[in-house]
């Protein structure tokens, strides 16, 4: 083998032990910096049925984002994400009006979470959730 | 290559960057007997680096709230993908530091390279290690672990025996009367902020008094070992010659460093807790003081010096001269050989002490 041949495959073998090494670095390193998925943080919500009247909402914290459920005008509930689908922000419910407003650009949507005006391009993420025994459990 | 090389051509015309290569890296020539006990700077220089690596990353979950600080951590070793890694990175990183200063120290010692004209690298790096004394026991605090505060809390304690103004230092250490949430806000800033600035700017000290002087030559394998220094001009040490820096010994550093990091990672992986007493898993507890709380190891001879004279005056006048000696040891021992067989006296004080050091240690490791 010539001189040079050795010299390109020890260098090989040294660019692999690299690369090898900066894997071994550069993975913990991403997984230690990557934010939890929001199927790890989403745990179930217990919120007691009591504590929400007919026509108001409640905001809470759920999977890592902000959610609101609102006990409609005829007694129904529904859960929704209460991040705006046009640029993130939080929605607003406005109880006079029964409706959404996004504060940022005026967007607005119904109490089932349909857009009805501004510039949002898609309905509110519904969430899953069930009632039983005075309580609801959101997730 | 073509594009690396017309990189390098593109910056060498304009900052003349070979020249500096030459001057720094490959023209840049150590003594012929060169040892890897030299090694050590650089070893601390990378050990440094990654105890910056790690305390940034650890920072990015540690909340420095006396509620919160012992939760955060747990939060790291249990919840966070490989957020034990990073810890047991930063809290074994501290250690292998510790020991690989002294180590670095007591090769100076034996070599006699403290000796004139490197009275100030000496000092300098013995600030050095006063100050990585500084940012281990602030940082020892920050788990909040019942370790954590009632180590801090002997630790500062000590303050109380300086005349006069003792209890108030004690005091103003603690940012109150006992450990509690002020401290941890102050030691967390210590340890965070300005001992590793102050460590950083020291260390650009220590290299640049290593620049100026050149490095010394190891006494070994000389006829003629004694300083030739005359103290009557600047002269930077020449080693006509020697081996380049570039790629000569930067490859032994890099094996130094390799040695290391195996020893580094065999304590990280194989045996993570050999410096956390149980005591370190059990959240802080002002109202309960644990048996037999004790400082790390490096401390553990001054600890024990504490408590083998009754008066606490004494043992920290005894401590605080011991140090005062060895910060001055340039100053005082002005003789100019330089083998340690050739000089029998500072052999047997320096191989006395640290048999001294070694068995203080060893005693209040077990008392």
């Amino acid at each position: 083998m010539g001189s040079d041949s050795r010299r390109t495959f020890l260098g090989l073998c040294l660019g692999g032990l690299g690369a090898i090494a900066a894997a071994a670095v550069g993975w913990p390193l991403f997984r230690y910096l990557a934010p939890r998925s929001s199927k790890e943080s989403a745990g179930k919500i217990v919120i007691p049925e009591k504590e929400i009247a007919t026509g108001d909402a409640k905001f809470f914290e759920y999977a890592g984002s902000s959610a609101v459920l609102v006990r409609k005008k005829d007694g129904s509930l529904i859960a929704l994400s209460a991040v705006c689908t046009h640029l993130g922000c939080i929605v607003q419910w406005q109880k006079d009006k029964q409706d959404f407003l996004c504060p940022c650009h005026a967007g607005h949507y119904s109490p089932d979470g349909a857009v009805t005006g501004g510039p949002p391009p898609k309905s509110l993420a519904r969430i899953p959730f069930s009632v039983a025994g005075g309580t609801i459990t959101i997730g | 290559m073509t594009l690396l090389k017309s990189i390098v051509d593109w910056v060498d015309v304009r900052i003349g960057v070979r020249e500096v290569a030459e001057q720094e890296l490959t023209g840049y020539l150590l003594p012929r007997n060169i040892n890897s006990w030299y090694s050590l700077g650089s070893i601390l220089l990378f050990a440094f680096a990654l105890q910056v690596a790690s305390g940034i990353l650890l920072l990015i979950y540690y909340v420095p709230d006396a509620d919160k600080a012992f939760k955060s951590v747990s939060y790291i070793m249990n919840e966070v993908p490989f957020g034990w890694l990073i810890r047991m990175c930063h809290a074994v990183g501290s250690n292998m530091m510790v020991l690989a200063l002294l180590l670095h120290m007591l090769s100076v010692l034996f070599m006699g390279s403290y000796k004139r004209p490197r009275e100030l690298n000496w000092v300098t790096g013995f600030i050095l290690l006063s100050m990585v004394q500084g940012i281990s026991l602030t940082g020892y605090l920050l788990p909040w672990s019942q370790l954590s505060f009632w180590a801090t809390t002997v630790a500062t304690n000590s303050a109380n025996a300086i005349p006069v103004i003792g209890p108030y230092l004690v005091e103003f250490l603690r940012g109150g009367k006992l450990v509690g949430a002020p401290t941890l806000g102050r030691f967390f800033a210590l340890h965070v902020a300005l001992i590793p600035a102050g460590i950083a700017a020291m260390i650009g000290a220590h290299l640049f008094l290593l620049k100026r002087t050149g490095v010394s030559a190891p006494p070994f394998g000389q006829e003629n070992t004694s300083n030739q220094w005359q103290g009557d001009r600047y002269h930077y040490e020449h080693h006509p010659g020697g081996i380049p820096f570039f790629p000569v010994f930067a490859l032994e550093d890099l094996r130094s460093i390799a040695i290391y990091m195996a020893c580094f990672l065999a304590v990280v992986f194989f045996d993570p807790y050999l410096f956390f007493p149980k005591d370190a898993f059990i959240p802080a507890n002002p109202f309960v003081t644990p048996a037999h709380i004790k400082p790390e190891w490096y401390f553990l001879a001054n600890y024990q010096t504490l408590k083998i004279f009754p008066n606490e005056l004494i043992g920290l006048s005894l401590q605080g001269a011991g140090m005062t000696f060895l910060a001055m040891l340039p100053f005082i021992d002005r003789g100019p050989e330089r083998h340690p067989l050739k000089r029998p006296l500072f052999m047997a004080c320096s191989i006395g002490g640290l048999l001294l050091w070694i068995g203080l240690s060893v005693w209040g490791h077990l008392s």
